[in-house]
């Protein structure tokens, strides 16, 4: 197998921060976040994170973009934007390349979400496996795992003596190695970390019939609709379109929206089929639980834990499939 | 122009502006790209987003026929932000349109039926081009029956088309108000009231609904007292959308998206998702 030691590897990172904008997961005032690293900062990425506060999501969907641009004062001519550079998104684990598999499903489904699609076919993903998972992830229990390379172009896995084995999971990945600094040799791959186990097993069939349960409105009743579940998501993608108008242009933005907002689905004229904290938090649920499940046949979740990290009011999804598994009888 | 970015709205231009109604207005305009606008094609029950430049964009149903030679027509209804900057428009303003978005009735499936039309206030905006359409190729369709009803009698669209609809072939338009005024003679009563008064047959009928939630439950009702089989009513739903692709999630209900699985859908559908709402 090819094998990288870590000295290595910050020197084949730095080759391509030449060629690659590199985003790369790090840590400032206790915040780990992904951000682009120049060709002198690679030695600021960290490499043994449990995992970042926010995920790499923001470097496809960032939480505001800017769609075209109208110059004020002429005949409306719009100018569209431009999206994205060739770029390598290094360190990210797999439950967040999973996310970003999850918000393809439905951004790169015909017609394409262009600014996504566009971003996401100029980036390469090289993932790290997870050594040390945190105390709330549950990977394994929503079809993922710490090591799995299904959605990236390259898994590194860390070994003793600061080395990393490099498997190459799509040929794109490959190109990007040409010029790298490995070897060959035998290691022994490390023994995966436990996580939790949630009993999400057989939840789209019983999602459909609690649906009327009081149970929704009893979660949702502490809820402070801050959102921040959904900001914080890998895999949340529901969003606003808005004007901003300033002295000499017009732009339309897009940014993150999350259904547990007041009036996410008010429409003109006041009505609304969620007016309730009940009801919106049971949309969140639903979607992530049946809905994108039916649609498009997997579990909208990963597993990273961020939610519950995040959530002030402590409203834990572990809890939530748990519950429904409860009332399954 | 035509861009491979359905984010991206075609330049379009305000002809012609109408008042309908004290608060609604038919907007007749035309893709500045004069190629774009002889091959822009839409069907009956498709929407598309208006821009109202530096305030936003709200999709609207189209009520035109692509086949017609006067413009692409909206019925705006000032009720929100983006339709009131709409309203303060005149002939000549530039505007954005993005579509068409959805999916549509289908009238060619209902060739040799009997069309029962039941539509109240801006809902019949929707309604009007499958009016049209059907009395633009009237021998392809059985007996049309309109039930057209609005709050009070200034409220009903689309009045100086009454006579065409009336006097054509196999063709009876019944109006309706919720609250009289002093010069209505016709009838007051609530839409679906009408629809049990009237008793449509539901044999080799397709009965198609739109208008404000409240109403089309209760014509529902009715519908279904009558006989009416679930995929014999159709209706199209309205909901919060952003993107009109399946995107932005908003007008996600159970597992469709309004925007591209719908607007327009049979009750047979729906009631699968009603609950979900």
């Amino acid at each position: 197998m090819k094998v990288i030691t870590k000295g290595n590897l910050l020197s084949w990172l730095r080759q391509l921060s030449q060629k690659y904008t590199v985003i790369a997961p790090v840590t400032s005032a206790e915040v780990t976040l992904y951000e682009p690293v120049s060709n002198s900062e690679i030695e600021k990425i960290n490499l043994n994170f449990p995992n970042t506060d926010l995920s790499p999501k923001n470097w496809f969907f960032p939480p505001s973009e800017t769609l075209f641009t109208i110059v004020k004062n002429e005949i409306p001519k719009i100018i569209p934007a431009s999206a994205g550079h060739e770029a390598v998104l290094f360190g990210l684990h797999p439950c967040d390349a999973k996310g970003i598999a999850l918000i393809d499903k439905a951004f790169l489904a015909e017609p394409a979400d262009v600014f996504y699609k566009e971003k996401r076919d100029k980036t390469t993903l090289v993932g790290l496996a997870c050594s040390t998972p945190c105390l709330e992830c549950f990977c394994t229990s929503v079809n993922g795992g710490p090591a799995d390379p299904t959605h990236l172009d390259i898994l590194l896995t860390e070994t003793t003596e600061e080395r990393y084995i490099m498997y190459i999971v799509t040929e794109r990945g490959g190109q990007l190695l040409t010029d790298a600094p490995m070897q060959e040799a035998e290691v022994t791959s490390p023994v995966p970390p436990i996580l939790n186990i949630v009993p999400t097993e057989g939840i789209t069939e019983i999602m459909p019939r609690v649906f009327n349960d009081s149970y929704w409105d009893r979660v949702a009743d502490r809820c402070i609709h801050c959102n921040i579940c959904a900001y914080v998501c890998p895999c949340c993608y529901c969003f606003d379109i808005r004007d901003y108008v300033s002295k000499e242009k017009i732009e339309r933005v897009r940014s993150w929206e999350s259904c547990q907002s007041p009036g996410f689905s008010r429409i003109a004229g006041g009505y609304d089929p969620r007016s309730t904290k009940g009801t919106r938090l049971r949309q969140r649920w639903y979607h992530k639980l049946l809905y994108f499940p039916e649609r498009f046949g997997d579990v909208k979740c990963t597993g990273c834990g961020r939610c519950v990290r995040s959530c002030p009011v402590n409203i834990d999804i572990r809890e939530i499939i748990t519950d429904v598994q409860r009332m399954r009888a | 122009m035509v861009t491979a970015n359905p984010f991206i709205p075609y330049s379009a231009t305000l002809i012609k502006v109408t008042d309908l109604t004290p608060d609604i207005k038919l907007h007749n305009l035309q893709l500045n790209d004069s190629a774009l606008q002889d091959k822009f094609d839409y069907k009956p029950g498709q929407f598309a987003f208006l821009s109202a430049y530096g305030v936003g964009e709200a999709p609207f149903g189209f009520v035109s026929l692509a086949y017609q030679e006067s413009g692409i027509e909206f019925a705006v209804r000032r009720i929100g932000t983006v339709t009131r900057a709409l309203h303060e428009l005149e002939p000549g303003a530039k505007i954005g349109v993005r579509g068409p978005f959805g999916n549509h009735f289908p009238l060619e499936d209902y060739k040799g039926k009997n069309i029962l039309i039941i539509g109240g206030g801006i809902g019949m905006a929707p309604l009007r081009p499958v009016i049209n359409f059907i009395l633009d190729h009237r021998d392809d369709y059985g007996d049309l029956l309109i039930i057209n009803g609005a709050r009070t009698p200034k409220d009903l669209v689309f009045t100086n088309e009454f006579d065409t609809w009336s006097k054509a072939p196999r063709t009876r338009l019944e109006l309706t108000v919720d609250r009289s005024d002093n010069k209505w003679q016709g009838r007051v009563a609530l839409v679906p009231e009408v629809v049990k008064e009237l008793k449509p047959s539901p044999v080799n009928t397709i009965a198609i609904t739109c208008g404000p939630p409240i109403m089309i439950r209760f014509v529902l009702v009715r519908l279904k007292e009558l006989k009416f089989a679930n995929e014999q009513i159709v209706t199209t739903l309205e909901q919060k959308m952003k993107c009109g692709m399946g995107k932005c999630a908003r007008c996600n209900v159970g597992d469709k998206y309004v925007c591209q699985d719908g607007p327009v859908f049979t009750f047979d559908q729906i009631s699968k998702f009603l609950e979900q709402y």
